[in-house]
């Protein structure tokens, strides 16, 4: 039997991958990342369990002479696995963050760190540090060691639980890339501060790095985006290109040990400046993260875990402070973020779910740690205080978030369609209903009144009739003639639109049914108001019949017709007014046109008997304040369809708004043999409006509208 | 070309990762992604097999969808050439579907299967599919706006959901990954839990510029909700790539009444 140093490292290798993947299949079991399992296996191959229970095995096995071997594996296995980080970090994530991410990734690392370097400042100095350590580092370290969280683990969870695409997944992915890259700047200039002499130095070195990062950006950039170009397309990742990237990486973690701060930071920085696009980033990945993963890192958990000695914690009092490390490492991470999501307008849940995730420190704490422990800074209890630390906050990740944040409460997240925006945010739609040309023109007009123009969302519908359509395909040009009619006869309400500077999107298809087209479209379009226009009939005189009355029944809001009589522009309107819910709908529109485009409103109310019910009704719609474009006419007669008729001969006005209803002579009914005077005999042009039934809920909303109309004009 | 696009949709439905469907069928990711974008050439035959295996439909709707003669039949021919013959007597015949759907039920009848191949059992469209549900020569300023229209259909008939949520679940489906399956034909899709499958199907006037796999603009949409997961709703989605794939859109481009439509569906699935 040859023994010697390479045997001894297979075998070392054998039995730390293989313990660790028996222990991976027991925290599989539980749930827990494959993290905890390597963390665990280290652990338990050290002098905390094996060296305890059979000193002469472990000695035998990790020899002291071995172990620079094994620390240079791990360190190589590192410098990859950071490289692999930077690659999954997609600085998209950095850019156009959301308001929410911003401050919560921002709470998430100030107030762990304030609390950590506290916590080292007033106590942990004292009790477990070396004189000898500068007071500074010590504590800027702890700060940076309690504000780090497991980017990595982090997305693993996310994905493994399918929430990588809700909200919340989204929310902490961000907030943990931008810890992430914050901390290992920290972190960065912690190091570079420990190893520098005197000030001057860490002053040089810092200089270094923010030089070296910049060379990296601006220069090395560009080029890995040209690499990248050409591996996407069809020459592929080649072997060249790999051993190229490679030995990039080994020269950037090269040149940042050089510089003084550590190899680890010129991986990193390497992968995160390696483009995304293009599968350039991926197909790397795919290449080096078995190695890395499996094969190598699990050497450098297992180092940790031969470093970490908790027979170090060997009174109640390293317990005790080993405690108050772990709640004041969640205290500030879970707290912070949970605390700063909850600000942002989160429910507690969810904020909750946040501040949990947040929490996972995983091993990125321990690459810190380590580091720590490299350099002097903290002493191996504190280290092996720390490492529990960052166990515990990880494994507890999974199973609280279960408790907090439950599959059942997910799958609401999920499905919950993006809350309603609330009224005021959300822009006023009219669909306009166009079945022949010449009723367009007048719609623009009347839109741009009632929209002012801006922030509102015009459509305009024509439905083809299916005859229509099957006389046309008997053309030959069908193709090129369908064409010129779809848009033929939007075009004159576009062209209107378009001298008016608005902006309408038209649609158009082929309708059996006409109404319930109109209706459905109007529900999916969030319509505020359907307009519909109106030409003469062939047989009947009605305006409200037919299809008007159809679309009446069915609309969930406000349906308008509007008669055209050469409306173009809107400054004199009259609303015949008496009272009931078509009435205030149109007394409604009437303000509208008020507020958005300065109309002089003139509501005529006619009284059967004395009786001041209108003007209490039209106060509450015009308050004072806005009063000085309304006039109030109160009329005394027996037939109000009379008195708005001659209200409309003599005031000149350019449209009536007038609500359905019988005192107007406008029954909706299939068939109105009633002519409709008021349709025939007014000179300008008119706006009938029906106000569909309230519903309870719709009632709310109105009510709800009304305050935020009044605030956007 | 766009077999990628459908395969895409399919995997993204069954709710495989790129990384773990390549895992799974043994390629790398990179490979597979550069197929779902059409960068790759098709996978070879043995491949889309697995695909298939891992989606749970039938291998052979994932040939057709790539236009490609299924391996059995290739092998078949060359076992028996005679078999040729027949193709050719039926191909100078130009039978159509129903022609082809009476000779496989005197075929069924004379030479039953034995063991019962599961291929038969691919869910049609047009079931799904009624006159209400066929909007004729949308012309329409974009992609949204085709989503609320067909959103207005569907939600006629799902007892609970109003057209806007209904056209909001479409948008992120589509979000997620595009639902251009190529052929100038998108299927946007949701799966609402427990709803009665249902369809509907939308003509585009002019070609809706929007990004397709084949760069052809959209003259074709057809929406389906399904309310179960799994084998059958896959198994549609793949025939309705299918049929896209077969120019579904310049067969349906023309019907001027949703009857039309329906007619030549039926003729066209009467042999799936």
């Amino acid at each position: 039997m040859h023994t010697n140093a390479l045997t001894l490292l297979m075998m070392q290798l054998i039995v730390i991958i293989g313990v660790s993947r028996l222990i991976g299949r027991g925290t599989r079991w539980l749930g827990q990342p494959l993290v905890i399992a390597e963390v665990v296996a280290g652990i338990v191959l050290g002098p905390s369990l094996l060296g305890w229970l059979a000193p002469d095995l472990m000695n035998a096995l990790f020899p002291t002479d071995s172990l620079p071997v094994l620390k240079m594996l791990s360190q190589v296995g590192l410098v990859l696995f950071m490289f692999l980080i930077g690659l999954e970090l997609d600085p998209k994530l950095l850019k156009g963050r959301g308001h929410a991410s911003v401050a919560i990734s921002h709470t998430s690392i100030v107030v762990p760190f304030a609390l950590g370097a506290v916590a080292a400042a007033l106590w942990l100095y004292k009790d477990f540090s070396d004189p000898s350590v500068p007071f500074s580092s010590f504590v800027l370290f702890m700060g940076v060691a309690m504000s780090i969280t497991a980017f990595p683990v982090l997305a693993r969870i996310l994905t493994e639980r399918g929430l990588l695409q809700s909200r919340i997944g989204a929310i902490a992915i961000t907030c943990a890339a931008v810890d992430d890259v914050t901390a290992w700047c920290l972190l960065a200039f912690v190091v570079s501060i420990v190893r520098a002499s005197n000030l001057a130095q860490a002053g040089l070195t810092t200089a270094f790095a923010v030089g070296y990062i910049a060379f990296m950006l601006l220069a090395v950039r560009p080029f890995l985006a040209r690499l990248g170009a050409r591996v996407a397309s069809r020459e592929g990742l080649t072997q060249n290109v790999v051993a190229g990237t490679l030995l990039l990486l080994l020269a950037s973690a090269w040149a940042t040990e050089l510089i003084g701060i550590h190899a680890l930071f010129g991986a990193f920085l390497f992968g995160a400046v390696i483009p995304k696009e293009g599968g350039l980033a991926e197909a790397l990945s795919e290449k080096l993260e078995d190695v890395a993963v499996v094969l190598l890192l699990p050497i450098f958990f297992a180092f940790s875990g031969l470093r970490t000695q908790i027979g170090l914690l060997n009174t109640p009092e390293a317990w005790l402070a080993c405690g108050a490390i772990i709640l004041l490492a969640c205290l500030g991470k879970f707290g912070g973020s949970a605390v700063a999501a909850r600000l942002t307008g989160m429910r507690w849940r969810e904020a909750g779910a946040i501040g949990i995730l947040m929490n996972t420190r995983g091993l990125m704490e321990l690459i810190v740690l380590n580091l720590g422990l490299d350099l002097g800074v903290i002493s191996p209890t504190l280290f092996t205080m720390m490492v529990l630390m960052a166990l515990v906050t990880t494994f507890m990740t999974t199973p609280l978030l279960q408790l907090f944040y439950p599959t059942e409460e997910l799958a609401r997240d999920r499905l919950e369609v993006e809350p309603p925006a609330a009224p005021g945010s959300t822009p006023y739609t009219v669909l306009m209903c166009v079945s022949h040309q010449q009723a367009g023109p007048g719609m623009a007009s009347l839109a741009k009144a009632l929209s002012g123009g801006e922030g509102a969302q015009l459509h305009a519908l024509h439905l083809v009739h299916p005859e229509r359509v099957s006389l046309r395909t008997e053309s030959e040009s069908r193709a090129l003639e369908h064409e010129t009619e779809g848009e033929g006869a939007l075009a004159p309400l576009l062209g209107r639109a378009k001298s008016l500077g608005l902006a309408v999107r038209p649609l158009s298809f082929v309708s059996t049914e006409p109404a319930q087209d109109i209706c459905r479209t109007a529900e999916a379009k969030h319509a505020d108001l359907v307009l519909l226009g109106w030409h003469k009939p062939l047989f009947s005189q009605t305006v409200l019949g037919g299809t008007v009355h159809e679309v009446m029944q069915a609309a969930s809001g406000t349906v308008a017709v509007l008669v055209d009589r050469g409306l173009s522009d809107i400054k004199r309107v009259l609303v015949p007014f008496i009272g009931s819910r078509h009435d205030r709908a149109a007394l409604k529109l009437a303000r509208r046109l008020m507020r958005q485009s300065g109309a002089e409103i003139t509501v005529l109310h006619v009284t059967s008997s004395e009786s001041n019910g209108a003007r209490a009704q039209v106060d509450e719609l015009f308050p004072a304040a806005e009063g000085s474009g309304v006039r109030l006419k109160v009329v005394q007669h027996a037939s109000p369809e009379e008195a708005a008729l001659e209200e409309a001969r003599n005031g000149g006005h350019d449209l009536v708004v007038v609500g359905v209803g019988a005192p107007w002579g406008l029954e909706d009914r299939v068939f109105g043999l009633q002519r409709e005077r008021i349709v025939r005999d007014a000179p300008g042009s008119l706006l009938v409006v029906h106000e569909s039934e309230p519903v309870v809920e719709a009632a709310v909303e109105s009510q709800a509208a009304a305050p935020a109309v009044a605030s956007r004009s | 070309m766009h077999l990628g696009a459908t395969l895409r949709l399919l995997r993204v439905d069954a709710g495989l990762s790129l990384r773990d469907m390549a895992r799974r069928i043994g390629v790398s990711s990179a490979y597979l992604s550069r197929v779902e974008h059409g960068v790759d050439a098709p996978p070879t035959a043995e491949r889309l097999t697995a695909i298939a295996r891992e989606l749970d439909v039938p291998p052979a709707l994932l040939m057709d969808v790539a236009n490609r003669m299924s391996p059995y039949v290739s092998e078949y021919l060359e076992d028996v050439p005679g078999a040729g013959t027949l193709f050719l007597e039926l191909a100078r015949r130009r039978l159509s579907g129903t022609q082809l759907a009476r000779v496989r039920d005197f075929l069924d009848a004379e030479f039953p299967v034995r063991g019962g191949l599961s291929d038969a059992a691919v869910p049609a469209l047009a079931p799904l599919l009624t006159p209400e549900r066929v909007v004729l020569q949308l012309s329409c300023g974009g992609w949204e706006d085709v989503l609320d229209v067909v959103a207005g259909r569907l939600a006629a008939t799902l007892p609970g959901w109003d057209a806007a949520r209904l056209a909001e679940r479409l948008r992120q489906r589509d979000e997620e990954s595009s639902c251009a399956v190529g052929g100038e034909v998108a299927v946007p899709h949701v799966f609402l839990q427990g709803a009665a499958p249902v369809a509907a199907l939308v003509t585009l006037a002019k070609g809706l510029h929007v990004d397709t796999p084949d760069g052809r603009p959209l003259r074709l949409v057809v929406a389906a909700v399904d309310g179960e997961r799994g084998r059958v709703r896959l198994t549609r989605m793949a025939h309705v790539a299918r049929l896209a794939a077969r120019g579904l859109s310049e067969r349906l481009i023309e019907a001027r009444q949703p009857g039309q439509v329906l007619a030549v569906l039926e003729e066209l699935e009467a042999l799936r």
